[in-house]
């Protein structure tokens, strides 16, 4: 099939046309599903710091405080909100709740993740 | 649907069943590590001393570890079940299974030796 997720099909992958919103939710899930993953490596070897005591994490400390630092940390937020979210309606929908209205349920996740995002984004840049 | 996705290995409903159970406790968890290690915390991340402290209160090297053990295979069993979507050949499954034990099992035991090696810096400071 055209839209199989197969290695032969992949540059079908990064085409937006004639996509359904299941589709979108499910390239999101897994956009984020990497992002979060790279980022859980990322996580644990930078909290490494901690062991090698408080000179160390101080350091990190400072760079976490910059700008391109915060930047990737709101994207990661934003793809915890969005992989959380639609995680919801997935678990919700495969036990028969809301399957008639996936269309609704999707938007509303959405609209409350963006929600969500903008909240740390002027929390992040706008109050510290 | 062709015939390499049928000889294919899918993802059984058991690892399914435990990717969404263990997606539905990190949704908990994550919130109690978000509010208090980003939310509450003064500028959005807590101090070395602060952290030192926070994990005096048994409760919280218990809940990091379960948090750690939930995200890690959620984050694994994903992982695994994009990879099998591309639709490997069945002699993969196996090496592709024993890799993602091995990598789990080590961010897990590196996870919980960090969290302990804390709560041991905190109770020598």
């Amino acid at each position: 099939m055209r839209n199989n997720p197969s290695p032969y099909n992949f540059p079908r992958w990064f085409d937006p046309r004639r996509r359904m919103p299941g589709s979108w939710a499910f390239i999101l899930n897994r956009i984020t599903a990497l992002g979060l993953t790279l980022y859980l490596f990322m996580h644990l070897v930078i909290l490494s710091k901690l062991a090698q005591g408080p000179a160390a994490y101080d350091s990190f400390l400072v760079l976490a405080k910059s700008t391109p630092i915060k930047l990737g940390e709101l994207l990661v937020i934003a793809a915890g909100f969005i992989h959380g979210l639609n995680g919801i309606r997935v678990g919700l929908t495969s036990f028969g709740i809301g399957v008639r209205r996936q269309k609704l349920l999707f938007a509303s996740l959405m609209t409350i993740a963006l929600a969500g995002t903008l909240f740390f984004a002027y929390r992040m840049f706008l109050t510290e | 649907m062709d015939n390499a996705s049928s000889s294919s290995p899918r993802e059984n409903y058991l690892i399914w069943g435990i990717k969404i159970l263990a997606g539905l406790f990190i949704l908990v968890f994550l919130g109690i590590h978000f509010v208090v290690n980003h939310l509450v915390a003064p500028g959005g991340l807590l101090t070395y001393a602060d952290i030192l402290a926070y994990y005096q209160n048994p409760i919280i090297p218990i809940m990091e570890i379960c948090f750690l053990v939930f995200v890690v295979i959620h984050a694994l069993l994903g992982l695994r079940s994009i990879l099998l979507d591309l639709h490997p050949p069945a002699r993969f499954a196996k090496p592709i299974d024993i890799a993602f034990v091995v990598i789990g099992v080590s961010m897990i035991v590196y996870g919980a030796w960090l969290i302990f090696e804390v709560v041991q810096l905190g109770r020598v400071g």
